[in-house]
């Protein structure tokens, strides 16, 4: 065996082992993002969902994405049994588990939209019916030979696949589910039903940060050259970038440096750049992830007016910046670096590429969000509802959904506080 | 059965609209019905307990104290009664609890911190008064400093008025007045930000009060602020804050400034009487800046700039001073 396919069979492992890990950075995201009360049912369903769309996608998703097939759809290779994989230089296992893995953070991102009032049932089914319908014909088209890849769209990691995907899905859940109780007044003007532990959310974000150095280097599927460290500087400078911008906004708009906003900045400076990484050179990073900054200031307020209620700000973080993300490289990727498609804009590649970016943009949001609509409407029908009663809701999806609390003793203590 | 002081909360009903148009008119009428309930509270009282023991003096404090008071406000206010023992004790807690209770029936809601009469902390005979006075000077931290300058505003509404005059004398003559000065500092110094530097007016963003200002924290508080400690500094007992500014010496506020800032406070009450929706003591705070015109917004702005401008002026003297003093 040669040394080159041990060396990036390895590198590709670690990188699939860090953006598993990432799983727990959002069960982390998630439940500092919301109430004590949904803690443990947000926790646990995170896992069950993960290891749903894991069998699902070994079953049926993987064959779908990246068997041969033709521009829509592949149709090879169901029930994947580990053979090599023709044509790369490291071992098919460690390819599908992280392909595997792409597919499960897309996944969860979808669930966002989902948060604190969806029936436990409604997270089971829509995490089969995503993992084989809506994930993997975009996976597909743009990195399994479909027919944006022949088009030239430039995606590194998956700012479009992985997370506008997921995005547009929380989107179709989010308004089909609708607000929250207590998110509205009867005026229409807002609440702040903040999260329940802002260290999560911080931890939650370092967590994801370092994994993404597994998303985004990992991608390169190869140590060749060690250009995963270029990737990982100008995912580091994305990351950095969103969280200054975020906070730099939140200050100058709203007086105060918002920590919350700031946490959503780094995500968003990350998921940005997730497009990007290997196309574009450093200072586009900052650039790249100072404008998803300030972008997921803007679009969560945006969200919000319009009455859609995103608990975790998915729709704004994976959505918003996964389309200026995927956007970005029509302007910034470098002739050198540009080994799909064109250069960018700004590198005398005209607007061919932004127009090829854009087309991926669409499609792909329209289809994720078309799908998952049309899904959950069947789902809403079928299931007599996606949404736990209001009587559930308001005692919390670990009381309604399971039957214990993810802390027991101290929303006893608060019920005991407001009775 | 109706409440002994259901027919004072008629009344209070009945005229507010009267009294609402004008600030000063407002806070006469406040002051009437207050008066009223604590009449009322002293005749069930007598009735109970038997005629007063002693002299004593009720005072409110707070925006009541400063005459300061909107449509709606919460109680703030205390009881110093003459002779100490026990007996007089419990009748003037008794008699706290009954006004406290009847300014409830009246519309005037409780205080949540509980600085109100039917509390003992603040309802002791003269002596008392002036040990705990005298302790919270010694303590100055955090909490004590706090009761001072919640006291400070302290003004006579029934009794013995020559009671309160006493206490606030202690405080406004203190030792080492400088380092005094800076522990009362150190307790106004949080300000919630007004204009962001945009030259925006910084609304809620959530909750019910979405695109309105909360113009008792934004507003009014530098100006309340600012005010009491030139009080202290100047040794100046009138609890209102026009009183406050038009008292200090002009080599601290020139006359122009002075007039400015009185005016400006008393815009500022204005815009909080015609603009905010006073259905109750919270919505009474916030302003709908979306109600302004174009001029009244450019006024308003300047009201909250000039607020920050006179308790940054202040706070640049009481530093400086504190400075020379150690």
């Amino acid at each position: 065996m040669n040394t080159e396919f041990l060396m990036n069979s390895i590198w590709v492992m670690l990188g699939a082992v860090l953006v598993i890990l990432m799983i727990g950075g959002f069960i982390l995201l998630e439940t500092g993002s919301t109430r004590m009360k949904n803690a443990g049912h947000i926790a646990g369903k995170t896992i069950l969902t993960f290891s749903i769309g894991s069998i699902v996608f070994w079953a049926i998703g993987f064959a779908l994405a990246f068997g041969k097939g033709n521009a829509l759809i592949g149709f090879t290779d169901f029930l994947y049994s580990g053979y090599e994989i023709k044509g790369l230089s490291l071992s098919g296992a460690v390819y599908f588990l992280f392909q595997l893995a792409f597919a499960g953070i897309s996944l969860t991102i979808a669930f966002g939209g989902f948060a604190e009032r969806a029936k436990m049932g409604a997270y089971l089914i829509f995490a089969v019916l995503f993992s084989i319908v809506v994930y993997p014909p975009i996976a597909h088209w743009i990195w399994g030979g479909g027919w944006l890849s022949e088009l030239g769209q430039q995606d590194f990691a998956g700012s479009t696949v992985v997370h506008l995907t997921g995005a547009m899905a929380a989107m179709a859940a989010t308004m089909i589910l609708k607000p929250r109780i207590g998110k509205y007044n009867k005026d229409g003007s807002a609440n702040n039903l903040a999260g329940h532990n802002q260290v999560f959310t911080a931890l939650s974000v370092l967590l994801l940060w370092v994994g993404w150095f597994g998303f985004n280097a990992g991608s390169t599927l190869s140590v060749d050259k060690g250009f995963f460290g270029y990737v990982a500087l100008n995912t580091n400078l994305g990351a950095a970038a969103g969280t200054v911008a975020a906070m730099i906004i939140s200050w100058v708009v709203q007086g105060k440096a918002d920590v919350p906003m700031m946490l959503n900045g780094a995500l968003s400076g990350l998921v940005a750049i997730t497009a990007s990484c290997g196309f574009v050179a450093p200072w586009a990073a900052v650039v790249i992830g100072f404008i998803a900054g300030i972008l997921v200031f803007y679009s969560i307020r945006f969200f919000e007016n319009r009455k859609i209620d995103d608990p975790i700000a998915a729709l704004s973080v994976h959505g918003a910046a996964g389309v200026w993300g995927t956007l970005s490289n029509g302007f910034f990727a470098t002739k050198a670096l540009a080994s799909v498609g064109k250069p960018g804009l700004f590198y005398g590649g005209g607007i061919h590429q932004l127009v090829v970016q854009a087309i991926g943009v669409i499609a792909c949001g329209a289809f994720a969000f078309i799908v998952s609509y049309v899904l959950l409407l069947l789902m809403k029908a079928a299931m007599k509802g996606l949404r736990v009663t209001e009587e559930e809701e308001m005692m919390g999806l670990d009381m309604s959904e399971h039957g214990s609390y993810g802390y027991p003793e101290l929303v006893n203590a608060e019920q005991k506080l407001n009775a | 059965m109706e409440s002994s002081f259901a027919a004072i909360r008629r009344l209070r009903d009945d005229k507010m609209g009267e009294a609402a148009h004008d600030h000063f008119t407002l806070n006469k009428f406040h002051d009437e019905i207050m008066k009223l309930t604590i009449k009322k509270a002293l005749e069930i009282i007598t009735n109970q307990l038997g005629p007063l023991p002693c002299s004593f003096c009720f005072f409110v404090m707070g925006s009541a104290g400063r005459m300061e008071q909107s449509l709606w406000s919460d109680q703030d206010h205390g009881i110093v009664y003459r002779e100490k023992n026990d007996e007089v004790k419990n009748y003037f807690w008794q008699l706290g609890k009954e006004i406290s209770r009847g300014l409830f029936d009246a519309g005037y809601q409780y205080c949540d911190g509980g600085v109100m009469a039917s509390n003992l902390l603040w309802c002791k005979s003269l002596e008392e008064w002036q040990i705990q006075i005298s302790n919270w000077l010694d303590e100055s931290n955090w909490e004590s400093i706090r009761y001072l300058m919640i006291f400070m505003d302290a003004r006579p509404l029934f009794g013995e008025e020559l009671y309160v005059q006493m206490l606030k004398e202690q405080i406004y003559y203190i030792q080492n007045k400088s380092v005094q000065m800076t522990k009362f500092l150190n307790n106004s110094l949080y300000m919630k930000k007004g204009i962001n530097v945009l030259g925006k007016l910084l609304t809620e963003t959530h909750g019910p009060y979405t695109g309105s200002l909360n113009i008792k924290e934004i507003g009014l508080f530098p100006y309340v602020n600012a005010a009491r400690l030139l009080a202290l500094k100047e040794n100046h007992q009138e609890p209102s804050t026009v009183a406050r500014i038009g008292g200090a010496s002009e080599a601290i506020l020139p006359s122009r400034l002075k007039d400015l800032y009185q005016h400006q406070f008393i815009q500022l009450l204005n815009y909080r009487l015609s603009y905010a929706q006073h259905s109750n003591y919270h919505t009474g705070h916030y302003l709908p800046i979306n109600k302004l015109t174009k001029e009244e917004m450019k006024e308003f702005k300047d009201i909250i700039r000039n607020g920050t401008a006179l308790f940054n002026t202040v706070r640049k003297l009481i530093e400086k001073e504190d400075s020379y003093g150690n």
